[in-house]
C-alpha cells in the first residue's frame, strides 16, 4: 500500500463539472450562540436583521460562485442545518440581506420527528446530516466535485469525512454499518444511510470531496483534527479559508484579496493579523511555500498584507519555517493517509467519544 | 497594539509553558506576540493548544541558553532565542521582551543590545513582591530594586533606581506619588556607611521622589514604602529569603497536616485563609520582574514560570509599552539632573 503524506492536490477547476459547496449554518455561517438556554431561545426568535454572520463568509460564498462562473463552471451552494425549519424564514431573509446566492437549504424537521415519536432523532445530528448530504449527492450531477464547510462545535469533521469516504467508495457497507452503530445512529436512520451510500458510491472509487473546511469557532486545537488527514483543513478565519481555496484554484487572487478587505474594513483586522494568519497556514502545512509566495505577492500589491522589505523578510522566514516543519514532520508520526483507503475511524471515535462503544463493537 | 517578543526556549518548562502562556494571551487580548525559538517545537506545542494565530508570529532560531550556563559566554552566541529576541526588540520588530530564561544572560543581552536611557548609569532588575497594606486602597504589591542587575552601587545609581522605580509604580501600579524607601540597617540618617548616607541625603533633596527615609528589613513586607531601593547583592538576598520563607511555610503546613489528625482538621478550618495567603505570595500573578533603565523594556520571569505567569508577564510588558514607561523614566531622570 502506498502512503501519501502530503495533502491531496485537488484537480484545478477547469472541467465543466459543477462544484457543490455545502455549508453548515450555525457557527459556520452564523455566529449563533447556544451556550445557555436563554441564548438558545434568543437565537430561535431572532430577526434576520439581528443575526450576525461570521466575518468574510458571505464574501467567500459570493466569490466561489463568481470564480466558477468565470471558468465556465457552475457552483451550487447548499446549506444543511440541524436547526428546525421554523427559523427558516429568518435565515432566508438573512441570506438575502447578505446578498448570498444559494441553491438550496435543508432544515431538520424536529416537529415531524416529535409527532412520529422519533425522540432519538431529536438529538441525532450525525445521522440527519449524513443522510441529507447523501440525498443531495444523489440529486446532483454524478461528476460534480464538492467542498464542505462546517465548524468545530459538533461533529462536522466526522460527518463530512464519513460522507466523503462513503461517496468515494472507500467505506464498504458493513464497515459503515459498524461505524454508524458505534456512533449510535438510530437503526432506522442508519439503514436509510446505508441504502443512500450504496447508491451514491455507484461502485466507483473516485474522490468527490476535494476539501473539508472546519471553522475553528471554539478555537479547538488544530492537532485535534490531525487524524482526519489533510483533506480536512481547520481554519481560524475566512481569510485562511479563502487562501486555501485560492491556492487550490477555486478562487482568484482578487477574490482572496476581497475577503481580506472585508476583514480589514469591517471586522477590525490589520494587515499584520492577516499575514500572521497566512504564516499559520504555512506552518500547519495547508499551504505550500510556492502557493504562499504567489498569493502573498498579489495580496501585498493589493494592500491586504503589509508592504515593503520587512514583509518580504517575514515571508522568507515563514518559507524557511515551512521547510523546517516539513523536514521534521516526516519523522514525528504525523498522520499519513493511505491512498484509496478510508480514515482510521476507530482512532477518531476513540478521541471524540471515548465512551461511545466497547472495543468488541469496534469497526 | 504592541508586539512583545517572547523567549520561547527560556525557563525550566520551556517551550511548553511559554508557548501555552502566549496562546492564552492570544485568545484573551489583542497583544501580538513574537515567539522566538525552535519553530518546529513551538509549532508542535501551539497546535495542541487553543490559540489565535492572528496574534502570533514565530521567529526561528536553533540555539537556546541553558539555565545554568555562564552568562558572559552564553550571550556571545548570536543564534540563541534570548539574544535573537532582544535583538528583535532593539531592531524595532517588537516593543518589549519577555523571558523566563537565564537571568544573568538576560540582563547581559539587554545591556549589550539595548541603549541605556539618557542620564541613567546602570540598569536595575526590579521585583514585585506582596506586602501588608496599611489601608485598603494601597496596592498589595511593592517594588524592590535592584535585585541583581548591578551588584554594587554608588549613591547616584541608587538615586536613579528610586526615580526608575517611582516612574514604574506611577505607570503600572497607578500610584500617584509612590513612597520610596532606602533599604538600610537602621532608620537613622547616619546608618549604612558612606554610600547609603549620601544616597539618603540626595533622595531627601529630590522633589520628584516621595522619599520616606530608610526602611529596615522588617518594614519590607509592611506597607511603609511602595518602592524600596537597594544595591543588587542585597536585593537578591532579600528576594530569595522571602521566597524561601514562603516555601518553607507551605512545606511545614503540609507536613503538619500529615502528622496529627487535630492539626489536619485545624488546617481544614483555615483552608480559605491559607489559600488567600498562597494567592498573595503566588509569583505567577505578578508577571515577572522588569529590567529598568534601558530604552526598551524587558520582563524577566521566574525560571519555573507556568503558562499563567508567562501570560501575565506579556500583559505587564504590553501595559508598560502602552503607558510609555521608558519615556516616563527618562523624563524623571532628566528632571532630576
Amino acid at each position: 500500500m502506498r502512503l501519501r503524506r502530503t495533502r491531496p492536490t485537488p484537480a484545478p477547476p477547469a472541467s465543466p463539472a459543477p462544484l457543490l459547496c455545502r455549508w453548515d449554518l450555525d457557527k459556520t455561517y452564523l455566529r449563533s450562540d447556544f451556550d445557555t438556554l436563554r441564548s438558545l431561545l434568543r437565537t430561535a426568535f431572532e430577526r434576520a436583521e439581528d443575526k450576525v454572520d461570521v466575518p468574510g463568509v458571505a464574501e467567500v460564498i459570493r466569490a466561489l460562485k463568481a470564480a466558477a462562473e468565470r471558468h465556465g463552471r457552475q457552483a451550487l451552494v447548499y446549506f444543511v442545518s440541524a436547526s428546525p425549519p421554523q427559523i427558516g424564514a429568518a435565515i432566508r431573509r438573512k441570506l438575502a440581506l447578505d446578498g448570498v446566492p444559494y441553491d438550496g437549504i435543508v432544515f431538520k424537521d424536529q416537529l415531524a420527528n416529535l409527532r412520529r415519536g422519533r425522540l432519538r432523532h431529536l438529538r441525532e445530528h450525525v445521522g440527519f446530516k449524513l443522510a441529507e448530504l447523501l440525498r443531495g449527492r444523489l440529486a446532483a450531477p454524478p461528476e460534480a466535485s464538492e467542498l464542505l464547510f462546517g465548524d468545530d462545535w459538533e461533529s462536522d469533521s466526522l460527518i463530512y469525512s464519513l460522507y466523503a469516504d462513503a461517496v468515494a467508495g472507500r467505506l464498504p457497507p458493513e464497515r459503515l454499518a459498524l461505524l454508524l452503530r458505534r456512533i449510535r445512529v438510530d437503526p432506522r436512520l442508519a439503514a436509510e444511510i446505508l441504502a443512500l451510500a450504496a447508491r451514491a458510491a455507484r461502485g466507483e472509487r473516485v474522490a468527490r470531496v476535494a476539501r473539508i473546511f472546519i471553522n475553528l469557532e471554539r478555537r479547538s486545537p488544530p492537532a485535534t483534527f490531525r487524524l482526519f488527514g489533510p483533506r480536512v483543513v481547520p481554519t481560524f478565519n475566512y481569510f485562511q479559508t479563502a487562501t486555501v481555496l485560492g491556492a487550490d484554484g477555486y478562487l482568484g487572487a482578487e477574490d482572496v484579496a476581497q475577503v481580506g478587505r472585508v476583514l480589514l474594513e469591517g471586522a477590525g483586522y490589520t494587515p499584520r493579523r492577516l499575514e500572521n494568519s497566512l504564516g499559520d497556514l504555512v506552518r500547519r502545512g495547508h499551504l505550500t511555500p510556492a502557493a504562499a509566495d504567489a498569493l502573498g505577492a498579489g495580496l501585498r500589491a493589493r494592500g491586504v498584507l503589509p508592504p515593503g522589505e520587512r514583509a518580504g523578510a517575514r515571508w522568507r522566514r515563514v518559507r524557511g519555517a515551512f521547510r523546517r516543519l516539513r523536514g521534521g514532520r516526516r519523522t514525528d508520526g504525523a498522520p499519513a493517509v493511505a491512498e484509496g483507503s478510508a480514515l482510521d475511524y476507530d482512532a477518531i471515535l476513540d478521541g471524540l467519544r471515548p465512551e461511545a462503544a466497547p472495543a468488541s463493537e469496534r469497526a | 497594539m504592541p508586539t512583545i517578543a517572547v523567549d520561547a526556549m527560556g525557563g525550566d518548562h520551556a517551550p511548553d509553558e511559554v508557548v501555552r502562556g502566549v496562546a492564552q494571551v492570544s485568545l484573551a487580548t489583542d497583544i501580538e506576540c513574537l515567539l522566538v525559538g525552535d519553530e518546529r517545537r513551538i509549532q508542535a506545542v501551539l497546535e495542541g493548544a487553543s490559540y489565535n494565530p492572528e496574534h502570533i508570529a514565530i521567529l526561528h532560531c536553533a540555539d537556546a541558553v541553558g539555565m545554568a550556563e555562564e552568562p558572559r559566554e552564553a550571550v556571545k552566541r548570536r543564534d540563541t532565542s534570548l539574544v535573537v529576541g532582544v535583538r528583535a526588540v532593539a531592531e524595532g520588530r517588537a516593543q518589549a521582551f519577555v523571558s523566563a530564561g537565564n537571568t544573568g544572560a538576560c540582563v547581559l543581552a539587554c545591556a549589550k543590545h539595548f541603549r541605556l536611557l539618557r542620564g541613567v548609569r546602570r540598569a536595575a532588575l526590579a521585583s514585585v513582591y506582596p506586602r501588608q497594606r496599611e489601608h485598603p486602597s494601597q496596592d498589595p504589591l511593592a517594588l524592590l530594586l535592584d535585585v541583581g542587575a548591578t551588584v554594587r552601587c554608588e549613591a547616584e545609581e541608587l538615586v536613579h533606581f528610586a526615580l526608575m522605580g517611582s516612574a514604574y509604580a506611577r505607570r503600572i501600579s497607578k500610584v500617584a506619588s509612590p513612597a520610596v524607601g532606602l533599604l538600610n540597617m537602621g532608620s537613622e540618617e547616619t546608618k549604612g556607611g558612606e554610600v547609603l548616607v549620601e544616597a539618603q541625603r540626595r533622595l531627601r533633596e529630590l522633589p520628584a521622589v516621595n522619599f520616606v527615609g530608610n526602611v529596615e528589613g522588617n518594614d519590607l513586607v509592611r506597607g511603609r514604602a511602595d518602592v524600596i531601593v537597594c544595591e543588587g547583592l542585597l536585593g537578591n538576598v532579600v528576594l530569595k529569603l522571602i521566597e524561601g520563607v514562603s516555601e518553607v511555610l507551605y512545606d511545614m503546613t503540609g507536613r503538619a497536616a500529615d502528622r496529627r489528625l487535630a492539626w489536619r482538621l485545624g488546617l481544614r478550618l483555615l483552608a480559605r485563609g491559607i489559600e488567600r495567603l498562597r494567592a498573595l505570595t503566588d509569583y505567577t500573578q505578578y508577571g515577572g520582574s522588569p529590567i529598568l533603565g534601558f530604552e526598551h523594556l524587558c520582563i524577566k520571569c521566574h525560571g519555573r514560570s507556568s503558562a499563567r505567569a508567562i501570560g501575565n508577564a506579556v500583559k505587564v510588558a504590553a501595559k508598560a509599552v502602552r503607558d510609555h514607561v521608558p519615556r516616563e523614566i527618562a523624563d524623571a531622570v532628566a528632571a532630576a539632573r
